[in-house]
């Protein structure tokens, strides 16, 4: 007994030692970093300091940019981390390139957990604890709702680079900016694509199927999608799952008694591989109906892997083809396939990674790392980003009234482009997929499944 | 210095200084060269939060031995309770004709505001009757925050008499499914109800004080630490008071033998539903002020991982010791936390933000194994009396064996009687 | 709905009745001095059926309640409810369209027999340790990961049999370890209440593993190819009326189509049962294993040893949990998380079936698998029907506990 007793109080001992251990590690991390460095919380990936002959000059007390990402569950951890990684590139560009006004930059990373009071406490972290000047990132629509509250109530802004919520700047907040698309523009996109199949490639299209998450972005998107279906004379059923459900059997029983014309997935995560898949093996899949897949199956091999027979479906894309992408853009992918592997930047990561840049060059432009002047210079920025040159023309100065828009364009990146590309070819590499929408950028015409 | 002596100097002492704390907080510009900044202020609400949770769950666990699973979902009950009255409830001077109006007493009616389409920002129904049918100089007056907040209470209360009626009969592993059924239920339907309650995305709530208090503004943190802290002292009052008075005498005899106990004179029923009443107003209450200073509440918080979480903070406190499980969820809050930083150990790269969870769940179940008192319970024991804790001692017994078992519960219930009157009083820094 | 009225009256009328025979039954057994450990649930049931025209008779003849008598209540009570719900909303699917029922009823019935092999391994543990384990999910979760892992990244193009056994013999391993170092303290009684304690450290087994298989895959969801598609084949030749074969997908009659992930993850589901059987009803291991359900310290007369057999029933539940994760890792896409409904829905199905009841067990899978098809199927209401999955288990769950808390087959508690 005395033993086990003994052994137990080693292994504690060695536990608390580990975690101690840990938390002192992080602490020399965090604490006066010596040299310019990315400090981010989660994952290792490299941060070579890349810049040693400039240490001398930039002995000085960092800027600190915070970011938010989801890099654990139940947040959408793949999207997370390629999100942390392109801003860690941009973290290093700013280094390579002298700092910020001479001074080091530094961003942090921290996780929101996909969970909006996750994401109001490390966004307070951010700014009262770290000191962070502005922030980038942020993926799920219900913490970016919860977050910009928290920007507000401290003066400190946030450019969103993958919320699509549209109460997020139309509640016209002056700290918040964005460049992802508005949901609604999205939803819009889908619908012009539709009705696209429907009147220039003869299809015929009475009826779709709509498979929405119960989640704020899940829900407007369906209901956007579904009120503009019915403006241009298309019938839809909208099914709304939870987002952990995995299996859609009945769902899709359900889905086939309707024998829609087209299925719209709009659920995100494993929730839209599982259904996909298993409407495939069902014989409803991409194969056998003209089938919109989820954005979250441009990550390619994620996708093979959790739906072999996903081939003809057809993916929205955010962001230029991979051909018309600028300077910016070409090398920010050269280095992000060199960290990760990847063929191609995801559309979210290279948004972070241009939120990161923005407030930057906010910085540089008011010269100052006072919140209310970065915001000021937001206002007014002209930044050549990899998404292209993006500005935010609705602002204070040309209020959504006096402009005569929706107040969802405050604050609001204006063209994120967007198309829509099929997988042609089992095994396809998503930089290999067909551009077949719009006629501007088209590669290939769609393969139409499902037509007698 | 006896024992109770040390404890009363030292409950004192720790109550000073958690009082003081705020004094040192950046918004007050510290104190000296100790300025804590609003997210340690933050840190503290949340861990005063979790301490309410743990240590009244292990009051229901611990001292009761009722393992329920749904202690999060009474706090999501109190939370969400008054979130919806903030949402949805109004009162006015004059009926607004477009929404659904309860005359109250004068010329006061409670206005109950529609349900809107999800994910937009529609004028609500009052909204409209501001430009429409309400004639001018109408007052619109919101439901106080404290009503809403009692108005949680008293929807846990309920909740808690409900279950813990229903599950009377229910024993251990029984219990801990129909709570987990009763949670995920409350969950999925939190959930799917979006047009009232927002779903996944959260019902947000008012500031604590709307309109600020003193001077502070309504996002200062100060006054929130004072709420939580005030709500956690007087939980660990109420509950060290009934832990030492008959009431933890019976909870805990139940919770050794039922039939014993009953045979005893104890009213089994009222005892096990009071305990499940007492519990889950705390959780609500707990919940409830939460809300309203984090500003948003989802259905997350009812998933089993938060509900493993106050498991775990309360084993590894002290499941048995209603101090033990608080400080116990008051250091794990902070160590959390601050385990979110990567180690790099030579060629090694650990990242934190999932290992720490992976050494937390091991030092649970190591607990559990080799230290049945928690870890930090021995600790607060040695510092005080040096010796074995009496109270957690219990005799497993079988139930051929009922006669015999009677007598020796006498005798032990005589025991722990007799101990019962002073221990109390040493254990009570709070 | 058109006619949702009927529904609700109807709904409310099962109630009243149901709770009033609840009530008022036990109460009237006991003052003629009857038997009444049957008559609160039974005059629950003979009410919602009938109401007062079968609740008066029962009062004054007061028959003893037998099984059968609460068995034709229950079909009738189920019979006015789909009566009802056919009324109330004639055009449904599941009332106008026979194809779209029998395929339901199929995808329910070949879900449900996996159900019921994972929840045979939890009232396996039951009915030897008497505790319940809360990791079992992540037993299920691991199997899946072990077999994907064997497909597709340590050996690509192993055969799936093998990786599956593999998944067995690692949750089996797993198991193993568990029970001697956490479970085994409990029988020498060095641990105090030992169900709670159970309870509590199977759930810190729980919560470990799931972070630890986090930290060491990532998050990224993954699946394994099918294990055995079918062969491309139409009966008649020509039309395929009577039989159609996809790589995917088997179709009869042109009505009743079953996935081919589920149909062989099925089959492999009941090839286990009979393994199973077998090793419990002809092995002497396994009528070991009875025995000590049945009688422990009979069994330890005997010459048994209470303590290994413990070990062997918890590793062995372990391992059928992992053997269903396995199978089903072709079916759905796999996270660490995945183990978390999975539990919850084995929780359910043994507290239906009766805790310890192995055929129990195996129908509670059956009718779990067809309320969730119904639940799905059949709730008019597109956008909620789905958003309720999580749910339909746990309110059979918790109806179960408050009605008749010793399920289908269960022991007196």
């Amino acid at each position: 007994m005395n033993l086990r007793r003994n052994l137990f109080w080693s292994l504690i001992a060695l536990t608390l030692l580990a975690l101690l251990l840990a938390a002192c590690g992080g602490q020399t991390e965090t604490v006066g970093e010596p040299e310019p460095a990315a400090e981010e919380e989660a994952a290792p990936a490299a941060t070579e300091a890349p810049a040693a002959e400039e240490s001398d000059d930039m002995d000085m007390e960092p800027i600190k940019i915070g970011a938010l990402a989801p890099l654990s569950a139940p947040g959408a951890v793949v999207g997370g981390e390629a999100m942390r990684d392109a801003m860690l590139i941009a973290a290093d560009v700013l280094n390579a390139r002298g700092g910020i006004m001479g001074r080091p930059v530094e961003v942090i990373i921290v996780d929101t957990e996909g969970l909006p009071e996750r994401g109001t406490a490390v966004v307070e972290r951010l700014i009262n604890q770290d000191g962070v000047v502005g922030i980038g990132g942020g993926y799920h629509s219900s913490v970016g709702v919860a977050a910009k509250e928290v920007a507000r109530d401290n003066g400190v802004p946030i450019v969103f680079a993958e919320t699509w919520n549209d109460t997020i700047t139309s509640v016209q907040y002056d700290e918040i900016f964005r460049i992802a698309p508005l949901s609604s523009e999205v939803s819009a996109v889908d619908v012009n694509f539709i009705q696209w199949l429907r009147d220039e490639n003869g299809m015929k299209l009475d009826k779709v199927v709509i498979l929405t998450e119960n989640t704020d972005y899940g829900i407007p998107a369906a209901e956007n999608t579904t009120a503009l279906l019915d403006g241009a004379g298309i019938a839809s059923v909208t099914f709304s799952v939870d987002i952990g459900t995995q299996d859609f059997a009945g769902i899709i029983e359900r889905v086939k008694a309707e024998s829609p014309d087209m299925i719209v997935t709009l659920a995100t995560g494993e929730a839209s591989y599982n259904f996909t898949q298993q409407a495939a093996d069902a014989g409803i899949g991409p194969q056998d109906v003209p089938f919109m897949c989820n954005q979250v199956s441009l990550v390619s091999d994620a996708f093979w892997t959790n739906v072999p027979d996903g081939n003809n479906c057809f993916v929205r894309r955010i962001g230029l083809p991979q051909k018309l992408y600028n300077d910016v853009a070409q090398e920010l992918v050269a280095e992000y396939s060199a960290r990760t592997g990847k063929d191609d930047i995801e559309s979210y990561a290279m948004a972070s990674y241009d939120s990161i840049m923005l407030i930057a060059q906010a910085i540089e432009d008011s010269g100052s790392t006072d919140p209310a002047d970065i915001i000021d210079a937001l206002e007014n920025i002209n930044h050549m980003g990899a998404l292209g040159p993006i500005t935010f023309p609705i602002n204070r100065s040309n209020t959504p009234d006096q402009a005569g828009v929706d107040p969802k364009w405050w604050h609001q990146f204006p063209d994120p482009a967007i198309t829509i590309v099929q997988y042609q070819e089992a095994g396809q590499d998503a930089v290999d997929t067909a551009v077949v929408y719009p006629n501007v950028y088209q590669t290939d015409p769609p393969v139409i499944v499902g037509q007698e | 210095m006896s024992p109770t002596r040390i404890y009363r100097v030292a409950g004192t002492i720790t109550i000073v200084l958690l009082l003081l704390i705020p004094l040192a907080s950046s918004e007050l510009n510290g104190l000296g060269p100790l300025v804590l900044s609003s997210y340690f202020m933050h840190l503290a609400i949340t861990a005063f939060f979790y301490a309410i949770l743990a240590s009244s769950w292990s009051l229901l666990a611990g001292y009761a031995g009722q393992f329920s699973f749904g202690h999060m979902a009474f706090m999501a009950i109190g939370g969400y309770t008054s979130g919806l009255i903030g949402k949805f409830i109004r009162f006015t001077t004059a009926p607004s004709e477009l929404c659904t109006d309860i005359p109250l007493l004068g010329n006061w009616w409670l206005v109950i505001l529609n349900i809107r389409r999800v994910g937009t920002i529609d004028e609500s129904c009052l909204d409209m009757a501001k430009t429409q049918t309400l004639p001018a100089g109408t007052l619109i007056i919101f439901p106080p925050v404290w009503a809403s907040i009692a108005m949680g209470l008293v929807m846990g209360a309920v909740f808690g008499l409900l279950v813990g009626w229903l599950v009377l009969r229910l024993r251990s592993t029984y219990l801990a499914l129909f709570t987990i059924g009763f949670s995920e239920i409350l969950r999925a339907s939190i959930s799917a109800e979006i047009p009232i309650t927002e779903g996944q995305s959260g019902l947000e709530l008012v500031p604590l004080f709307p309109a600020g208090i003193m001077g502070f503004t309504s996002t200062s943190k100060i006054p929130p630490y004072y709420a939580m802290l005030l709500l956690f002292l007087f939980a660990m009052a109420l509950m060290t008071w009934l832990a030492g008075s008959r009431f933890g005498l019976f909870i805990r005899a139940i919770r050794e033998d039922e039939e014993a106990a009953a045979a005893l004179g104890v009213n089994i029923v009222r005892y096990k539903v009071l305990v499940f009443v007492i519990t889950s107003t705390l959780a609500a209450a707990a919940g409830a002020l939460q809300g309203h200073y984090i500003g948003i509440i989802t259905p997350n918080t009812v998933i089993i991982l938060q509900m493993s979480l106050v498991i775990a903070m309360a084993v590894i406190g002290g499941l048995e010791n209603i101090y033990a499980a608080s400080v116990g969820a008051i250091v794990i809050t902070f160590a959390l936390e601050l385990l979110r930083t990567n180690i790099t150990i030579g060629p090694l790269h650990v990242d934190m933000t999932l290992w720490r969870l992976v050494f937390f769940g091991l030092l649970l179940m190591l607990t559990l194994r080799f230290q049945r008192n928690g870890l930090l319970f021995p600790i607060l024991e040695r510092i005080s009396r040096g010796r074995v804790a009496q109270e957690t001692v219990s005799i497993r017994v079988e139930s051929e064996e009922l006669e015999e078992v009677v007598t020796e519960e006498e005798v032990a219930l005589e025991t722990e009687e007799e101990e019962t009157q002073p221990a109390s009083s040493e254990e009570n820094p709070g | 709905m058109e006619n949702a009225a009927i529904f609700g009256w109807a709904l409310l009328w099962i109630l009243f009745w149901g709770a009033l025979g609840g009530v008022v039954t036990p109460r009237v057994y006991a003052r003629k001095d009857l038997e009444i450990s049957q008559a609160s649930f039974g005059g629950a049931v003979i009410g919602a059926a009938l109401g007062p025209f079968s609740l008066l008779p029962l009062w004054f003849a007061t028959p003893k309640i037998t099984s059968r008598l609460i068995g034709i209540a229950i079909a009738i009570v189920v019979g006015i409810f789909i009566a009802a719900f056919a009324l109330a909303d004639p055009d449904n699917l599941c009332v106008a369209n026979g194809g779209f029922v029998i395929s339901q009823l199929a995808n329910g019935i070949v879900i449900g027999i996996i159900y019921g092999l994972m929840a045979l391994g939890l009232t396996l543990i039951f009915s030897i340790l008497g505790v319940v384990s809360f990791a079992h999910g992540e037993f299920y979760m691991i199997g899946g990961m072990v077999t994907y892992f064997m497909t597709a990244e340590w050996i690509p193009g192993v055969s799936p049999i093998i990786a599956i056994l593999a998944s067995c013999v690692v949750t089996f391993a797993i198991g193993y370890l568990f029970e001697r170092i956490f479970l085994r303290p409990m029988g020498s009684g060095e641990i105090e209440r030992p169900t709670e304690y159970a309870i509590l450290v199977t759930f810190g087994l729980a919560f470990f593993l799931q972070y630890l298989t986090q930290a060491l895959t990532s998050a990224v969801p993954v699946k394994a190819q099918r294990f055995f598609p079918f062969p491309r084949t139409e009966i008649p030749a020509d039309s395929g009326a009577l039989l159609k074969m996809t790589p995917g997908n088997v179709t009869v009659f042109d009505a009743i189509s079953i996935p081919n992930p589920r149909f062989t993850a099925a089959l492999l589901a009941l090839m286990m049962l009979a393994a199973l059987l077998w090793f419990l009803y002809r092995t002497w291991v396994g009528k070991a294993l009875r025995a000590v359900s049945q009688d422990r310290q009979a069994a330890a007369v005997t010459g048994i040893n209470p303590n290994s057999m413990n070990t062997l029933a918890f590793s062995m539940g372990a391992m059928l949990a992992g053997l269903s994760g396995a199978s089903l890792v072709q079916v759905f896409s796999w996270l660490p998380q995945v183990g978390i409904p999975a539990a919850a829905r084995s929780f359910v199905i043994i507290v239906l079936g009766g805790m310890g009841s192995l055929p129990g067990a195996f129908l509670g899978g059956l009718i779990v698998g067809l309320v969730e098809a119904a639940g799905t199927g059949c709730i008019p209401d597109a956008t909620r029907a789905a958003a309720y999955i999580p749910a339909y288990g746990m309110v059979i769950l918790t109806l179960v506990l408050l009605l008749k808390p010793t399920g289908l087959f269960g022991r007196e508690l």
